[in-house]
């Protein structure tokens, strides 16, 4: 990680753009997709969880 | 609990499914696994690394307004504490609630003492956390 990385503009307290993912749904055994907006609607709370690769610890 | 988890990687949905299918700690998990394979949503959240394509340990609660609350960033070598992120997201749901009062180091559920800024807690926090 010789570059480190940059924040592009999430700062806490700050506002979240919207943005959408394509997601496998293990609840639903089916692809889907999470979108904030719908999430905002919805008046639900969001935790992003990044990690680096499936087959690793999380 | 109230709250949207949806873990991320730079993987594809169909690696997703590959690994919760095979991966035996990964059978009674119930939320959306995140497909990110351009690493698009980790650089917004200045979690991507340039040099490997992937993302880093970050750890985001996003409000329903859609205002980002917490942040938290781990190297690739450490774990996370969910046992601190749900102290965080209690303290969210309080403070919400309680949009005059402050969650202290200390604080870890309902019921815990806060503290509610004012000219007579200036110098007394200590007092006021006893």
């Amino acid at each position: 990680m010789a570059n480190g990385c940059e924040c592009l503009g999430c700062n806490v307290g700050s506002k979240v753009p919207d943005f959408k993912l394509t997601t496998y749904d293990p609840s639903k055994g089916d692809f889907g997709e999470v979108n904030l907006k719908t999430l905002k609607k919805d008046k639900k709370w969001t935790i992003l969880f990044f990690y680096p690769a499936d087959f690793t610890f999380v | 609990m109230g709250a949207e988890i949806v873990t991320v990687s730079t993987d594809t949905q169909f690696v997703h499914l590959a690994w919760q299918r095979d991966e035996k700690s990964l059978e009674n998990v119930k939320y959306p696994m995140g497909s990110d394979p351009t690493g698009n949503l980790a650089k917004m959240f200045g979690v991507y690394d340039e040099e490997t394509g992937l993302a880093l340990r970050g750890t985001f609660i996003i409000s329903p307004d859609g205002t980002l609350l917490n942040a938290e960033v781990n190297y690739y070598n450490m774990g996370r504490n969910i046992d601190e992120l749900m102290r965080k997201f209690k303290a969210n749901l309080h403070l919400a609630r309680h949009t005059n009062q402050g969650c202290p180091a200390k604080w870890k559920d309902k019921g815990d003492k806060t503290l509610t800024p004012s000219a007579k807690l200036v110098g007394k926090v200590h007092e006021a956390l006893e």
